[in-house]
């Protein structure tokens, strides 16, 4: 997977390019907006990490002007102004994801995967599964092997998150938006108690878990492997 | 809709309204005094020279009498009746009895001598073809050996003269009231209509569009003037506006990018592998600590720029009873894992014109609040309903409370209330709640709820909300 990210803070640059690669990315790195925005015209990258504030070409000017190419990259954009409007205005630009400085590594490495992962399944599925863990998206009724267990409508959307992102680390920061629509932090360890809420309802007298805690990141819904 | 049926029906309570119905009743009052004077004035003119000529006549008779005897005034009498005396010219000479003895009046019109000076009566006079009644004015003296002398004037032609004028000056009183009223309507109506449009501009300024300006008609009078001058105001305003936004930005841009280094190095030594457990549990702490410092930055912008007067940027409807009720469901488990009981009583669709994430943050905060201060097996309430065109969400606790003064305090920018802040996470929390609800045009208000707090946060509801609130209350009555 090729990454490009345009960051003008090279220290910070530097630093998560390091890490990124030590995941198993390919990434380049672009220090301004004018060779960011060439390099992301000519194509074959599977995702752009943009900083907002750039010098010469502004990062939401970057994303305009490469869907106006009709390029449909994926774009996460980095901002260190951090205020509602002006993530309401980096998502009108075209962005697809947006995080606020200072992030924690693992937030932009599980938005990452998110966005690559999203890129790669567009396809609609109208019954979710994994492992004897099955979602009738049109019933709206979840079994376990094949038994019924009761959720509220709000634990089956966090359910549902979970289960499009199989295999994928969700973090609190993504639950909270995804399932919540809440752009702040909370102080409270509100993702905490639901999840541990849905894993009593899903995972309680099962051989194999299947939602698991990831320290320092979030959460993954997966089958583990013997 | 009901913004503008308000406008119409608002034009009697306006102060031009007002104004112009107080000088088109002075101007009636002036054209009443002026005419009515005038008419009376005329009247008394022309009845004076009658009168004047009667006593002159009068007198010469009686000087004739002096000269000539009754033979003399009898002669002077028929030789005025002739073609040459003055028109409408009456006379008689009667003896004591009042029985005619010259004159060209046939029998003497009173029941014997007059009071008034001036008596009035009236004579039918027999013209070829036709008959008429002709008003007089007259009056009588009585000659030194008994006779009486009387000498009139046939008053039909002034009066007609002076009906005409009343006529003239009743209809110059009726048009000159029709025509100040007239004047005076469309004068309060489109001065109303002016200063409605300013009040329209103003509210949409409020709500949002600052790019909105005051109309300039053209017409170069005070009116332009004024709006030129507001939008030079606005203009200015607008440029602070934007100013202190690129600040904002700026600072937050400046102080966000050092800790971000900071906490990308800081990442980076965690993900070293072997990394010994001496190095990192500090690190990790001190990570914790570098998330602290940027949610209390976070908050201290938002704060700022809440207070800095700049309006929200792009407001849409948000039912706040949907949103506590989404909150209040999200906070409930975290409630019950601390032995609390958390409930929501709450009207849904009732919209106000706001940003969501702020409402929500708003929200939060006086729940994770209650949360923090309410002791095991408390109690905390989240309700939302409307009361006449506003909001109310009011979110109450049987904690232990703040005290008066804290409650005072700690609805003013940046305070920081006693005890309360003395625990962990920042103590701007109402802080940015009172921010948050200044900028929604909300009222907030900490009250004691006996035992614990009841903050009420009263906003308004959005402008189709509030119309269709009044067209349904409008159309129950």
């Amino acid at each position: 997977m090729h990454i490009l990210l345009i960051e003008d803070d090279t220290e910070a640059a530097r630093v998560l390019v390091k890490g990124l690669r030590e995941s198993g990315y390919t990434v380049d790195h672009a220090a301004e907006g004018r060779e960011g925005l060439s390099r992301a015209l000519a194509g074959k990258l599977d995702l752009i990490v943009t900083d907002r504030m750039l010098p010469h070409i502004d990062g939401l000017a970057i994303i305009q002007q490469l869907r106006r190419a009709r390029l449909a990259t994926p774009v996460l954009v980095l901002s260190a102004l951090g205020t509602v409007d002006d993530r309401i205005r980096g998502l009108k630009a075209g962005g697809d994801d947006y995080l606020t400085k200072p992030f924690a590594f693992a937030e932009l490495l599980a938005r990452i995967e998110a966005l690559l992962r999203r890129h790669a399944s567009a396809a609609e599925a109208t019954i979710l599964r994994v492992a004897d863990l099955e979602f009738d998206l049109l019933a709206r009724r979840v079994t376990r092997a094949g038994q019924e267990i009761e959720l509220t409508a709000r634990e089956q959307k966090l359910l549902e998150f979970l289960m499009r992102r199989e295999g994928q680390v969700v973090t609190r920061m993504m639950l909270l938006e995804g399932v919540w629509d809440l752009h702040f932090d909370p102080q409270s360890n509100l993702v905490d108690v639901h999840i541990s809420r849905l894993r009593q309802a899903i995972d309680r007298g099962a051989e194999r878990p299947l939602i698991h805690t990831v320290r320092g990141s979030g959460y993954v819904l997966k089958e583990e492997e013997e | 809709m009901s913004m503008k049926e308000g406008r119409r029906w608002g034009l009697f309570n306006t102060s031009a309204f007002r104004m112009s119905m107080g000088y088109t009743l002075l101007v009636t009052l002036a054209v009443c005094v002026t005419l009515g004077s005038a008419y009376l004035l005329t009247q008394s003119i022309i009845q004076g020279d009658v009168d004047l000529i009667i006593d002159t006549e009068l007198r010469s008779l009686e000087n004739q009498y002096v000269r000539s005897g009754i033979p003399g005034v009898t002669d002077e009498i028929n030789l005025r009746i002739d073609s040459w005396g003055r028109i409408g010219a009456v006379y008689m000479l009667a003896d004591p009895k009042f029985d005619r003895l010259a004159g060209n009046v046939t029998n003497w019109p009173f029941d014997g001598a007059p009071a008034e000076p001036y008596p009035e009566f009236r004579i039918e006079s027999i013209e070829p073809g036709q008959r008429s009644v002709h008003p007089v004015r007259a009056s009588v003296r009585r000659l030194p050996n008994g006779d009486w002398l009387l000498v009139g004037t046939d008053m039909s032609q002034d009066r007609r003269y002076v009906r005409t004028f009343q006529i003239a000056t009743l209809w110059g009183i009726g048009l000159s009231i029709l025509v100040a009223g007239v004047a005076g309507f469309s004068f309060s109506f489109r001065l109303a209509r002016r200063v409605g449009d300013v009040t329209d501009t103003c509210v949409r300024i409020m709500s949002g569009e600052q790019g909105h300006r005051l109309p300039v008609v053209g017409s170069s009078d005070e009116f332009d003037a004024l709006a030129a001058s507001v939008n030079r105001v606005l203009d200015r305003l607008e440029e602070q506006t934007r100013t202190l936004r690129a600040t904002f930005d700026s600072v937050a841009h400046d102080l966000r990018a050092p800790l971000h280094r900071l906490r990308t190095r800081m990442d980076a030594v965690l993900r070293l592998p072997a990394l010994e457990s001496g190095i990192r549990e500090p690190v990790e702490s001190s990570l914790r600590e570098v998330d602290r410092l940027q949610r209390t930055l976070a908050t201290l912008l938002q704060i700022a720029l809440a207070e800095s007067g700049a309006p929200l940027a792009s407001p849409a409807p948000v039912d706040v009873g949907e949103l506590a009720g989404e909150l209040a469901e999200l906070f409930e488990p975290v409630a019950r894992e601390q032995g609390l009981t958390l409930a929501a009583r709450v009207d849904h669709g009732v919209i106000v014109e706001g940003n969501r994430q702020l409402l929500a943050q708003l929200i939060t905060n006086l729940l994770e609040n209650a949360l923090k201060y309410v002791p095991a097996g408390g109690r905390i309430d989240v309700v939302v309903m409307r009361l006449a065109d506003r909001a109310h969400l009011i979110i109450s606790d049987n904690g232990p409370g703040m005290t008066a003064g804290d409650r005072l305090r700690a609805g003013q920018p940046f305070a920081r209330v006693g005890q309360r802040s003395g625990l962990e996470g920042s103590g701007l929390g109402l802080s940015l709640v009172s921010a948050i609800a200044r900028l929604h045009r909300a009222r907030l208000t900490l009250e004691s709820n006996d035992p614990g707090l009841r903050a009420v946060v009263s906003l308004p509801l959005s402008y189709a909300e509030a119309a269709s609130t009044s067209l349904s209350r409008s159309i129950s009555a």
